[in-house]
């Protein structure tokens, strides 16, 4: 090993063509796959169809697009609906996957198999919860079944406008909450054992060991599985779509599903991109603090 | 209870430094069988749906909701066995080409997406030139925004582009991960430079370094890299469902999702369909849990 500071390289032509060639296909790829189409999308906000479809003359509006979408209840609604959906699914996904990863943490008989059961929903794609839970909810279904034999009347689920976003956050923590659990697990892990054994001497109880010492060790992959699960519920699409159609009377339809059906359902592309881009810049912003957790590092 | 005296508990469930005594060690039980009791709770709850759904898939789809009322241990496990709904998906519904599109899709996003992410990475460590940190960050950020937020603009594009209905417009989108290259990265970073600057002054080309020392030297990163691109791809639903009409590319999830809003489909088959695309992502988590697991949690560690 050198022990010397590495040396700052004075650029040589080659280098800088290596540089090029190495970086030119990933380059051209987040341009073309993710730049072009942002800024298309962002571009066309500013204008609007002189008819409705794909195919009508296109003119500029300014922000005609923004006034109209922000001027509409239905679009309010659905961002703030977005918002508390995700203030609501992401904490209680987090607390279950964090209170099941220290329970399957302990040392208990058999922790390998009850962890690998409650991981075993995460290889199901969210098309599978979906239909399952999907038919698990029916008025006629086996949840509705266990419900009335435990002498609860049936509950409409996915049909009522108060249970249906509920249920789909059943659906969506099915899958998620083990799949997270995996990075928490991974996380308690790295705590070095002897942390442990230091409280326990001190004759802190499990439950002030827990909070006082587990808790700030685990700040960092916490904060971690915080932002991915965030970014992953903004754009939550198939449940809505699959399930329930964003109803009933509109109270599953969240800010994915608002720029889908704008774009394809309703033909007013123009809206759908500005959707699109309100729904964009927030993950920019969601990313840009995770990019930032990423890359803290002590 | 009584008898159990001053026996020390055994070694790993207890310090070894705190005084061992009966009470305690009577405590410690309980709690153990309290715990394990909750743990085989929660570990049913999260398993049931899915073992209804596999014996569901097994009997004759009339059944999975007839067998509801009155409840019985017959709602959970068929009176009738058969395999006819596999049958059925395989053969006439033709889930069998929609399960080798996916394959097909993902194993190509794989593979293109390692060979574009791999030389990025390594340019990005071991290259010094004016902009390095702007170009690593325009790829990790760009990629990092989640896929559906420009995936109907992008759709549009592919359109106008002729890529709509084709393998090439499935395959594309999931070639970049701002997340792989991150890892890739990372991982690279650790390598010692004095290898590289060695094979330099053996006249060794950087193609070579990367593919004879920093490739077999990061197999686990790359492991996990493709893993992310593979499950990403695989389950990926908005993207067939915008692109995608001609039924000969359907991809599985769009092709079983398809089924469930048909009235006339029966629930056995579409619990064979959506355990079906399960297997493919279960097979490759149990064999790379480890890789998986570890890479990510850590990332944001060291």
């Amino acid at each position: 090993m050198h022990p010397t500071v590495p040396v700052r390289h004075s650029l040589t032509r080659r280098q800088l063509r290596t540089a090029v060639l190495f970086l030119a296909p990933a380059v051209a790829a987040i341009v073309l796959l993710r730049l072009v189409p942002f800024l298309g999308a962002a571009w066309s906000t500013l204008f609007e169809r002189a008819g409705v479809g794909l195919l009508a003359e296109e003119r500029f509006a300014g922000f005609d697009n923004y006034v109209t979408l922000f001027g509409d209840p239905l679009f309010l609604n659905t961002l703030v609906r977005t918002i508390v959906f995700n203030l609501v699914i992401n904490p209680v996904q987090i607390a279950l996957a964090m209170a099941i990863a220290v329970l399957m943490t302990r040392r208990i008989p058999g922790r390998g198999i009850w962890r690998t059961a409650v991981f075993i929903p995460c290889t199901i794609p969210l098309v599978g919860s979906s239909i399952a839970w999907g038919v698990a909810l029916r008025g006629d279904g086996p949840v509705n079944g266990i419900l009335s034999a435990l002498g609860i009347g049936p509950q409409p689920f996915l049909t009522s406008p108060t249970q249906a976003l509920p249920s789909i956050i059943l659906v969506a923590s099915w899958v998620g909450i083990g799949y997270w659990m995996l990075f928490l697990i991974g996380g308690l892990n790295d705590i070095n054992n002897e942390v442990y054994e230091a409280a326990s001497i001190d004759g802190a109880s499990g439950w002030r060991t827990f909070w006082s010492i587990t808790l700030p060790l685990m700040k960092r992959p916490l904060l971690f599985v915080l932002v991915a699960d965030t970014v992953a519920n903004f754009v939550l699409f198939v449940p809505p779509q699959l399930l329930t159609n964003g109803g009933p009377e509109e109270s599953t339809t969240l800010l994915m599903f608002d720029a889908y059906r704008r774009t394809y359902t309703y033909s007013q592309p123009n809206l759908g991109a500005t959707s699109t881009l309100v729904l964009t810049l927030i993950m920019l912003l969601i990313v840009a603090i995770q990019f930032r957790l990423l890359r803290e590092r002590d | 209870m009584t008898t159990t005296g001053l026996k020390s508990p055994i070694g790993a469930m207890a310090p070894s430094v705190v005084p061992p005594s009966g009470r305690i060690d009577i405590q410690h039980k309980l709690m153990i069988g309290l715990l394990t009791v909750l743990a085989i709770g929660v570990a049913a709850t999260f398993t049931l749906p899915a073992l209804w759904m596999l014996l569901g898939s097994l009997r004759p789809g009339s059944q999975v909701i007839e067998s509801v009322s009155p409840l019985s241990w017959h709602t959970l496990i068929p009176n009738t066995w058969t395999l006819e709904n596999y049958t059925t998906l395989f053969g006439e519904l033709r889930f069998g080409t929609s399960m080798a599109n996916s394959l097909l899709v993902a194993f190509a996003s794989v593979i293109i997406g390692l060979a574009l992410s791999v030389p990025a990475a390594y340019a990005l460590t071991v290259l010094h030139f004016r902009g390095r940190e702007f170009v690593f960050s325009l790829l990790v950020i760009g990629f990092m925004i989640p896929f559906e937020a420009i995936a109907i603009p992008l759709a549009q594009l592919f359109t106008d582009w002729g890529l709509n209905n084709s393998y090439v417009g499935l395959i594309l989108p999931g070639i970049g991960n701002g997340l792989a290259i991150f890892n890739m990265r990372q991982f690279f970073q650790g390598i010692p430079v004095s290898l590289r600057e060695a094979a330099v002054i053996d006249g060794a080309s950087d193609l070579r370094i990367m593919t004879r020392i920093y490739v077999p030297l990061s197999v686990t990163t790359l492991i996990n890299s493709g893993l992310l691109i593979f499950l990403a791809q695989w389950s990926s639903y908005l993207w067939p469902l915008l692109i995608i009409s001609d039924e000969a590319k359907q991809v599985a999830p769009i092709a079983i999702a398809r089924t469930y809003t048909d009235t006339s489909f029966n629930f056995g088959q579409m619990f064979g369909g959506a355990l079906l695309i399960s297997i493919v992502p279960a097979v490759l988590l149990f064999l790379l849990q480890r890789f998986f697991a570890q890479s990510i949690a850590t990332s944001g560690e060291k």
